[in-house]
């Protein structure tokens, strides 16, 4: 006689069980040696099917590429956290000459953990205005082009402060005219170092973490930028950096945009929780 | 039942998984080896666009290194499983992108001279295309209520209940079509070739 198991078994072969049908189903399978057998059987069936689609073959560098993005996880397994300035945004003002003092320390101890020396060569900051549901992007040109890396980081962790400090001189075009979370990105595309400012962000849920991302809208290739540090504050401004893009050169606008991601997952390179700030891409 | 020959090639893969449980890059290469041309081709069977299936091919490739440990040959074979990740990974890309994937007819590119990879040699370029000419005597087999669920629950993001709501049928009859599908699909493929 057919049980509902046995219906269940092409659901089960095919992956269209949801999670709870499936861990009953995978229960019932472990003692059911008659099961077992309708499941081998379809899921011979299932192989067949695939090997007799049209056959492509992947690209001669596809799995040099998979083997390359092993070894770079394995190497950035001591993955960097975005670090925080412990400054919350509607306080600053008020806090006026030592919150500025503060500031000051704070990019002076982010200087001493930035890597390479080298002087970037492009000509503007990347700036990105965040809300809860999309994002605006302006680019701000540098009052001078500075001499050294070092000089072109003050730069861009100066004007961070001093939007941190004063909100009212943000750029117009970044400016959210929206109630609720709210933030904006200052990024240099020649360090790939930027801040991020953040306001009234809810807590995150029991076991999440807010990720930031930077995402090339052309390319569509997505790079994290850490894991903010919020705990009870709704905000903060924080120093970020990501990893180059390497060949891959940079081809199109630059997006940001946080997600709330479960703590408990296995790690991915990929946003996977729900988008809490800026445009939703995912 | 399996053949004898299935079970030695499910319990090689399975060997080589425990292998890339246990950080075996060597195992990993066997495995893409194997299993590279077949997935790659459902990631485009899914998404259509090559690129983009290169794209995932890669995501999935990482995710079977990473979750191999996890991998119990209790619950399904080697293939079935990582079959599962890669679909995951297209219908993750596919409801990202907000786009329905293109639900070609089944009869669609299936075995024609210029659907088959460049590069192949001569003898399996034809042993693909017998495949290809046997798959579809196979389906056409099938009554085509049980065949479109079938194609609709292997290669699109819908799930058995949207299904359902697509075809017009009751919940019910779209999962006996599947099943029913999958087993006359498999029943016809090994029957001796006419």
């Amino acid at each position: 006689m057919k049980t509902p198991f046995d219906e269940a078994a092409g659901l089960y072969v095919l992956d269209q069980l949801d999670a709870r049908e499936r861990a009953e189903f995978e229960a019932r399978l472990l003692h059911d040696s008659a099961l077992a057998a309708r499941v081998r059987e379809l899921e011979s069936a299932l192989a067949e099917r695939i090997r007799a689609l049209p056959q492509h073959q992947p690209p001669a560098g596809a799995l040099a590429c998979i083997e390359s993005r092993l070894d770079g996880e394995r190497a950035a397994g001591d993955r960097a956290k975005v670090r925080q300035f412990p400054l919350p945004w509607a306080s600053v003002a008020r806090w006026g000459l030592a919150a500025v003092a503060v500031l000051g320390i704070g990019i002076i101890a982010v200087q001493e953990l930035r890597r390479g020396p080298a002087a970037p060569a492009h000509p503007v900051l990347i700036m990105v205005g965040l809300d809860s549901g999309r994002s605006t992007f302006a680019e701000l040109p540098l009052n001078e082009q500075p001499q050294s890396a070092d000089g072109r980081f003050i730069q861009l962790a100066s004007l961070a402060a001093r939007f941190w400090e004063k909100p009212g001189e943000l750029p117009a075009a970044v400016v959210s005219g929206r109630p609720g979370s709210r933030g904006y990105a200052l990024f240099d595309p020649g360090s790939n170092e930027g801040f991020i400012g953040i306001q009234q962000l809810p807590s995150a849920g029991q076991g999440q973490h807010y990720h930031l991302w930077m995402v090339d809208t052309a390319s569509g290739r997505i790079r994290e930028a850490g894991i903010l540090p919020l705990k009870d504050g709704d905000g903060g401004l924080y120093f970020f950096s990501v990893p180059p893009a390497g060949a891959e050169a940079t081809s199109g606008r630059l997006d940001f945009f946080v997600t709330a991601e479960d703590g408990t997952a296995p790690e991915s390179d990929r946003p996977k929780g729900k988008v809490v700030l800026g445009d939703n891409r995912i | 039942m399996s053949p004898p020959l299935e079970n030695d090639a499910i319990r090689e893969e399975a060997g080589l998984l425990a292998r890339v449980g246990a950080g075996d890059r060597e195992a990993f290469r066997q495995l893409y080896s194997r299993w590279g041309a077949p997935l790659f081709s459902l990631a485009v069977r899914m998404v259509v666009d090559r690129g983009e299936a290169e794209e995932l091919l890669q995501d999935a490739f990482v995710k079977i290194w990473r979750n191999a440990p996890a991998y119990d040959p209790r619950k399904s074979r080697p293939f079935t499983w990582a079959f599962t990740i890669v679909r995951r990974t297209c219908i993750d890309h596919l409801r990202r992108r907000r786009h329905r994937p293109v639900l070609t007819p089944l009869a669609a590119g299936a075995g024609t001279a210029d659907s088959l990879a460049t590069g192949e040699s001569v003898r399996g370029a034809a042993e693909a295309r017998d495949d290809a000419d046997r798959l579809q005597r196979a389906l056409a087999d099938i009554p085509p209520g049980q065949r479109r669920a079938l194609e609709l629950a292997l290669f699109s993001e819908l799930t058995h209940d949207e299904i359902s709501r697509h075809l017009e049928q009751p919940v019910g009859t779209v999962k006996s079509w599947i099943r029913r599908g999958l087993l006359d699909l498999r029943a016809t493929l090994n029957e001796p070739a006419r």
